[in-house]
C-alpha cells in the first residue's frame, strides 16, 4: 500500500467531509471501547481489593486447624474433638524439612485492655509464638515484635495493634516501656504493629494485643494448647504438596486417621489465590464478551456508514479507476479509511477510559492510601488497540469490496 | 493503434438496448478523428469501449496489438493509466482536491513519490497556462480552466492516445476553440492519437477524419485532411 502524505490526507479529507456523520459513527466505537476499559479496570480494582485481604501473608503460607474427627480410627469413634498443641508445632518443625517456618497462635477474648482511665472494648488478646512474624508480617512501627526470650521466659510484654495504640496514645508518641493492663495483669509495651487487615483468623489485627504464646497459655491455664499452626514452605516448594505430610505428623500424635481432612483442617493462601484467579479469569472473560458486544454494535455502525459513503462516491471512485487505479488501490483506500476512523475513535475511547479510571483509582484507596489498581493494565490497553484495528479492518471489508466492484465507466455517470 | 471488428454492445438494465450493432473501425497511430452522431446513437458507448472503461459483448477489439478481452483487470487499469488519457465533458475532477493534486493523481497510482509527482503536475499545469491556479479547488475555477486541468491530468502519464467525450460540450465557443487548439497542438507536436466525440461540426472540422455513427453502425467516414486550408480560407 502506498502510504504517503497524500493518501493519509486523502483519508482524513473523506472522513472529515461529513463531520457529523463520521462523529456519530465514531461515537459508537468510542463508547464501546470506553465501556470495555471501564469494566476491565473495574475488574482489576475489585480483584485488587480482594487480594489486599491476603497482603502480609506469604503466598506460600498455610494453616492447620482442629475439627471433629470424621473417620473412626484405631478404636476411636468419629466425632471426637481434640486440641492442637505446641508439641504439634515442634513435631512439624522436626519432621517436615520442606517448611521454612512453623509457628502457632492462640487467643483470648472478652478481656479488653486498659491504659490508665482508657479502655479499648474491641480489644482482644493474641498469643503468638515468635516465628509467627515470618508468616504474617506484623509491620512493626515502634519497638519490636515478640521474640524468643519473651516466649521462653513467659514475659509479660505486648505488641499493640493500631486501633489499640490510637485509642491509648496520641499519634507520633512512642509507647514502648509504658504498661497496659489486661484482665488484671500488667504487660509492658515493647512494640506497635500496623499489620494488614487480612483474612481474620482470630480477630482484627488492629484490635489485637499480642503477647507471647507461652504467657497466654500460662495465664489462662491452657497448658500447651494452640488454636492453629501456621507455616510457610521453603523456596521452590508448593505448600499444597507438603500439607499431606503435615497432616500425617499431626494425625499420628493424636491418633487420628491421616486421611481425615475434616478432623485436621487445612487451608493455604496459594489455594485461595488460585480460587480468586479462576474467579477473576471468568469475570474477565465475561467483561470481554459484554464489551465486545457493545463494540460490535459500533463496528456495524461504521460498516453501514462506510457503505453509504462508498455509494455516494461512486463517480469519484469511477474517476479513479478511469485514470488507472487498480482494484486493490480502491480496496486499500476504503479499508484504510475504516481502520483510521475506528482506530482514532477507539484510541480516544481508551484514552478517555484510562483517564476516568485513573481518577476513580485515586478516589478508592485502602486505609493506607494505597491504590487497589482500578486501572486498565498496559496489556489490556495494547490488546484493545489491536482489537480496534482488527475491528476497523472487518468493518471496512464489505464497503471496500463494494467499492472495488465499481466499474471505471461509472466515472461517466455524472450525478 | 485501435482496431475494431464487429463490436456489439447491449445494455441490459431493464429492457435490453442494443446500442452498438457491429462496429468496424480502425484508428491509426497519430490520427486525429472525431466521432459524430445523433444523441443516443452510441458515441459515448463506443468511446468508453475504446478506453476500456466498459466492456463489449461481441466482436474483437485490438488496442496497441492486444486483444482487450484477454486483458486482466490489472492490465486494463495499467493501460488506462499509461496508454490512454481521458477528457470528459463534465471534467470529472475530484472536488476535494486542488488542481495540482488532481493532475498528480494518475502518478499516485503509478507509485511515483509525492514530491516528484507534484513537480510534474506543476510542469503540466504550467504548459496549460494554469501555473497560478495550482492551489485552487475545482469549484473556484471556470469551465475552461477545469477542462485544462483535466487535460493536464490526461497528459501527465505521457499517454499515446487521448479520448475525449464532448470536451467542449460544457464550454462557450471561445474556450472551446482554446481547448481544440490544445488538442491540435498535441496532435501536431506530440503525434498523439486523438479521438473526440462531439456533436458540433465546428469541432469535428478541426479533425482529420470524421466518423459518423448511425443506428449503432459506422455510417460514413469523411476524410478532412485539408481542414486547415478550409478554416484558413473561411476566415479570410
Ligand atoms: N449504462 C447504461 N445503461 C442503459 N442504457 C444506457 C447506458 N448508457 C447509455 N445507455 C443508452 O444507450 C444509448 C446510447 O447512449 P450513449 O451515451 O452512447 O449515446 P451518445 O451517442 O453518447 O448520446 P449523447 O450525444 O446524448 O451523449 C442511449 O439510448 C442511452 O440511453
Ligand atoms: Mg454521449
Amino acid at each position: 500500500m502506498r502510504i504517503d502524505r497524500d493518501s493519509i490526507e486523502e483519508i482524513v479529507k473523506t472522513i472529515t467531509q461529513n463531520k457529523s456523520r463520521s462523529l456519530l459513527t465514531a461515537f459508537g466505537v468510542f463508547w464501546g471501547i470506553l465501556i470495555l476499559v471501564v469494566l476491565l479496570s473495574g475488574g482489576n480494582g475489585v480483584r485488587g481489593m480482594l487480594l489486599s485481604n491476603f497482603e502480609g501473608f506469604a503466598t506460600n503460607s498455610g494453616f492447620t486447624f482442629t475439627g471433629a474427627t470424621s473417620i473412626p480410627y484405631k478404636g476411636f469413634k468419629k466425632g471426637r474433638s481434640w486440641d492442637l498443641t505446641t508439641d504439634d508445632m515442634q513435631n512439624v518443625r522436626n519432621n517436615v524439612p520442606e517448611l521454612a517456618h512453623v509457628s502457632a497462635a492462640s487467643a483470648h477474648w472478652g478481656t479488653p485492655p486498659v491504659y490508665g482511665e482508657k479502655k479499648y472494648s474491641e480489644g482482644w488478646l493474641r498469643g503468638n509464638e515468635p516465628e509467627y512474624q515470618y508468616i504474617e508480617d506484623p509491620n512493626i512501627i515502634y519497638g519490636r515484635p515478640i521474640n524468643e526470650i519473651d516466649f521462653r521466659e513467659c514475659r509479660k510484654v505486648c505488641v499493640l495493634g493500631m486501633g489499640v495504640y490510637e485509642s491509648f496514645f496520641t499519634k507520633g508518641e512512642d509507647p514502648c516501656g509504658k504498661r497496659i493492663q489486661v484482665d488484671g495483669i500488667y504487660y509492658t509495651i515493647v512494640g506497635v504493629s500496623d499489620g494488614q487487615e487480612n483474612i481474620n483468623l482470630l480477630g482484627m489485627n488492629r484490635d489485637a494485643v499480642t503477647i507471647p504464646l507461652s504467657t497466654l497459655q500460662r495465664t489462662y491455664n491452657e497448658g500447651k494448647v494452640v488454636y492453629y499452626l501456621a507455616y510457610t514452605a521453603k523456596e521452590g516448594v508448593k505448600i499444597s504438596d507438603v500439607e499431606d505430610k503435615i497432616r500425617r505428623v499431626v494425625a499420628e500424635h493424636h491418633v487420628i486417621s491421616p486421611d481425615d481432612k475434616e478432623g485436621i483442617r487445612q487451608v493455604n493462601a496459594e489455594e485461595m489465590f488460585e480460587m480468586l484467579d479462576t474467579l477473576f479469569y471468568g469475570i474477565e472473560v465475561l467483561i470481554w464478551l459484554v464489551g465486545m458486544g457493545t463494540l460490535l454494535a459500533g463496528i456495524i455502525g461504521v460498516s453501514n456508514i462506510m457503505m453509504v459513503t462508498v455509494k455516494e462516491r461512486t463517480v469519484e471512485i469511477g474517476i479513479r479507476r478511469a485514470i488507472g487505479a487498480q482494484p486493490r488501490d480502491i480496496l486499500q483506500q476504503i479499508m484504510a479509511e475504516s481502520i483510521l476512523l475506528t482506530t482514532v475513535a477507539g484510541m480516544t475511547g481508551i484514552a478517555f477510559g484510562v483517564l476516568v479510571m485513573n481518577m476513580v483509582d485515586t478516589q478508592i484507596v485502602d486505609n493506607m492510601g494505597n491504590s487497589y489498581g482500578y486501572i486498565a493494565t498496559f496489556g489490556s490497553v495494547v490488546s484493545l488497540t489491536l482489537v480496534v484495528i482488527v475491528l476497523g479492518a472487518i468493518a471496512g471489508l464489505a464497503p471496500a469490496m463494494r467499492a472495488m466492484a465499481i466499474k471505471p465507466v461509472e466515472a461517466m455517470h455524472e450525478d | 493503434m485501435i482496431h475494431l471488428t464487429n463490436i456489439h454492445k447491449t445494455y441490459n438494465n431493464g429492457a435490453p438496448l442494443h446500442v452498438l450493432k457491429g462496429i468496424d473501425l480502425d484508428i491509426e497511430k497519430g490520427e486525429f478523428v472525431s466521432i459524430m452522431g445523433a444523441s443516443g446513437s452510441g458515441k459515448s458507448t463506443l468511446l468508453n469501449i475504446l478506453g476500456i472503461l466498459d466492456n463489449y459483448d461481441k466482436g474483437k477489439y485490438y488496442l496497441a496489438g492486444n486483444l482487450v478481452k484477454n486483458l486482466t483487470e490489472s492490465q486494463s487499469a495499467e493501460f488506462r493509466n499509461k496508454l490512454i488519457g481521458f477528457i470528459f465533458q463534465s471534467f470529472n475532477l475530484i472536488s476535494f482536491k486542488n488542481a495540482m493534486e488532481n493532475v498528480a493523481l494518475p502518478l499516485f497510482y503509478q507509485g511515483v513519490s509525492r514530491k516528484k509527482r507534484n513537480v510534474m503536475a506543476m510542469e503540466y499545469l504550467d504548459k496549460l497556462g494554469l501555473k497560478d491556479w495550482a492551489g485552487h479547488m475545482p469549484s473556484e475555477m471556470s469551465g475552461g480552466q477545469k477542462q485544462r486541468v483535466a487535460i493536464a491530468r490526461a497528459l501527465i502519464t505521457r499517454p499515446q492516445i487521448i479520448l475525449a467525450d464532448e470536451p467542449t460540450g460544457a464550454l462557450d465557443s471561445k474556450t472551446s476553440v482554446e481547448v481544440m487548439d490544445i488538442l491540435k497542438t498535441l496532435h501536431a507536436e506530440e503525434k498523439l492519437t486523438i479521438a473526440v466525440v462531439t456533436h458540433e461540426s465546428g469541432v469535428a472540422n478541426e479533425t482529420d477524419k470524421i466518423i459518423h455513427i448511425k443506428d449503432g453502425l459506422i455510417g460514413q467516414i469523411t476524410e478532412n485532411y485539408n481542414h486547415d486550408f478550409w478554416t484558413a480560407a473561411s476566415s479570410k
